[in-house]
């Protein structure tokens, strides 16, 4: 083979390599091309769904954000209330504590003592506070549910701020007509007409 | 405990019991004759002595204080506060045992609840005013599905008031404490109340604090007109404690001890649901029971699927695979479901694509029967998509993070997916209007 016949060889060989690699860089071209625009779609759609899911956090986050702040806020202000019921009750117990000079009050321990005598029978031991001894004895003595009665008040005082413990001889049954117990019974109530004044509810 | 010289108590009369050394216990009036009341001690009898404890009849049956207030609390089995914050303010005192509604004034459930678990809100859908259960069995995730419902269940589209009424029943203080957390870190705690009755509580208490829950669920419901979605777990806890207090009456016992009134007990809880003619709010009632040893034939549930409108089923199968909610859909049902989804309600093609995946999974479950007898290569193609859609099914819609929350159009698009690997053919159930429209699968 001549020199010239190896070069038309070698530069054919060279030339359709040539052309087998460009046609398989232009393949490979159009291959990435497509591959990223495949990709777009599918990086679109994965970008979307981590916008989606952020977006759901966020809002679960300002949700949980909103919710406890309400809530923390609604329990300091029933805290703050709680503690003005809790004066409010100190104050009017301190107050009822001193009104045994008044006339309502005797009436009061009267109708209490009757109250006892209707429910435990004519036999009772009544207990009071110390400053209520001598009011008691003489609503006792002047015999307030008629005769055949025997009401002993008993020497040993409750602490409390005023009305009668009433007990049966038998010590079976005890009615509790304090203040203290009464006050207890209708804290509820008094809670509530408290909270409706302090929040603007009730004048 | 047993009081003598007692005339006038009444049946169910709360009782408080004080002891010498002054602190004070409740009761309830369980049997009274021959001038004696028998007496359950909520706080149990433990420190009691004969001499010196004081007991006072409060001549009225247990009450429980109401208002908005309790929105955000949480109260032990009693209705007693139980977070550090003081008694809340009553606007009224309610009866726990509720009244009774008129059969004639309740109104027809047909409005969704979107509770954010694809297998409940597509195929089980609940509905505002229903009772729908959920049968567990022990160790499974019933508590973590209860409790990622009571975090997600709403109203959509709507600016209804929506509340969550949570009763843990006799349930580990670790469970409780899940519960508490769960409910406070998600901020849904603001729109519910939670009553934790503990394992170790006396019995009796744990047979009030249902009675309890709905006495909150009716009044926010029917006083302030919010749509309440109760969740009572574990009834089973309930029903055991009914059997203790059952057994130490002498009562004749029933079915596998219980007593014989199990049933009527049962239904006096899950009656307290439904809608009020008139009225704007609604109960919901979600209980949740886990079967003693998996039985499904045990009264507990047995009774309890007389009177509820459906069942949401766990499977032990699906809970081993890792699979949560390991919801057994072919043995669940919402019977009211027909009734509150569609057009103008869900979506239109809500009932049929719930008809096709079931469909679709049940034709799945016969194929994998038949793939263990003759093999994979034993089948032919369409049953080979019908394996691939059972398997889709299961990891795709029934399989959801406990703290994913999927809106509807999101788990009715994944019940598209899985129908999309059948043939446009095998869409039975579907009106071809939603095939056009919906479906994924090659045309």
């Amino acid at each position: 083979m001549s020199l010239n016949s190896l070069e038309r060889t070698l530069d054919k060989v060279l030339s359709q390599k040539e052309s087998e690699l460009i046609s398989e860089i232009d393949s490979a071209l159009q291959n990435s091309l497509k591959n990223l625009e495949s990709s777009k779609s599918t990086l679109q759609v994965e970008y979307d769904a981590i916008i989606e899911s952020s977006k759901k956090q966020a809002e679960n986050l300002k949700r949980q954000i909103i919710g406890s702040s309400t809530l923390n806020a609604r329990n300091k202000e029933l805290i703050i209330i709680e503690s003005a019921i809790d004066e409010i009750f100190t104050k009017a117990k301190e107050k009822l504590a001193q009104s045994n000079n008044e006339k309502n009050y005797e009436k009061l321990l009267t109708k209490m003592i009757q109250d006892s005598v209707s429910k435990l029978g004519s036999d009772i031991v009544i207990q009071c506070n110390k400053a209520d001894q001598k009011l008691v004895r003489k609503i006792s003595s002047q015999e307030p549910t008629g005769k055949n009665m025997k009401i002993s008040v008993s020497d040993d005082f409750l602490d409390i701020i005023g009305g009668i413990k009433a007990t049966s001889v038998d010590g079976t049954m005890t009615l509790d007509n304090t203040l203290d117990s009464n006050i207890e019974s209708l804290k509820p109530l008094i809670r509530k007409a408290i909270v409706q004044l302090l929040r603007g509810e009730k004048k | 405990m047993v009081i003598d010289g007692v005339t006038k108590a009444s049946f169910d009369e709360l009782v408080e019991i004080e002891t010498d050394e002054g602190e004070r216990r409740l009761g309830k009036v369980l049997e009274i004759g021959f001038g004696k009341a028998v007496v359950q001690v909520f706080e149990g009898t433990t420190g009691l002595a004969i001499t010196g404890t004081k007991v006072k009849f409060l001549g009225k049956t247990m009450t429980m204080p109401v208002s908005q207030e309790l929105l955000g609390r949480v109260f032990d089995g009693l209705g007693r506060p139980n977070d550090g914050l003081p008694d809340p303010v009553a606007d009224k005192f309610l009866d726990v045992n509720g009244e009774p509604m008129n059969p004639q004034s309740r109104e027809y459930p047909t409005s969704f609840i979107q509770t954010g678990v694809s297998v409940i809100d597509g195929m089980l859908t609940l509905v505002r005013g229903q009772k729908l259960p959920i049968f567990s069995g022990s160790g499974m995730s019933h508590n973590i599905l209860a409790a990622q419902i009571a975090r997600q269940a709403t109203v959509v589209g709507t600016n209804e008031d929506f509340a969550v009424v949570f009763a843990a029943i006799g349930v580990q203080y670790s469970e409780a404490q899940y519960f508490k957390r769960s409910l406070e870190e998600s901020g849904a705690l603001r729109r519910s109340v939670l009553f934790i009755n503990l394992a170790d509580d006396p019995a009796i208490e744990r047979i009030i604090t249902p009675r309890v829950a709905l006495t909150v669920a009716e009044y926010l419901a029917f006083d302030l007109g919010m749509h309440v979605l109760a969740i009572l777990t574990d009834m089973t806890n309930y029903a055991e404690a009914l059997r203790e207090i059952s057994a130490a009456r002498e009562e004749v016992p029933g079915r596998k001890g219980y007593p014989g009134y199990l049933y009527t007990d049962l239904a006096n809880n899950y009656e307290r649901a439904g809608r009020i003619k008139g009225k704007s709010g609604s109960v919901t009632q979600m209980p949740i029971l886990s079967m003693p040893a998996d039985d499904i034939t045990h009264p507990i549930p047995d009774l309890t699927g007389y009177i509820t409108e459906g069942q949401v089923v766990l499977g032990r199968d699906l809970f081993r695979k890792g699979i949560y909610p390991p919801v057994n859909v072919m043995m669940s049902l919402s019977r009211l479901m027909k009734d509150g989804v569609g057009e103008g309600k869900t979506r239109s093609d809500h009932m049929e694509v719930g008809n096709q995946l079931y469909d679709a999974y049940s034709r799945a479950q016969e194929v994998r029967a038949l793939a263990e007898i003759v093999g994979k290569a034993g089948l032919t193609g369409v049953d080979l998509k019908y394996l691939d859609a059972g398997d889709n099914f299961e990891t795709h819609f029934l399989k959801q993070s406990p703290d994913e929350n999927r809106n509807l159009d999101e788990t009715l698009s994944r019940a598209w997916d899985i129908l999309a690997a059948l043939p446009e053919g095998e869409l039975t159930k579907i009106k071809d209007k939603h095939i056009q429209q919906y479906y994924k699968g090659n045309k």
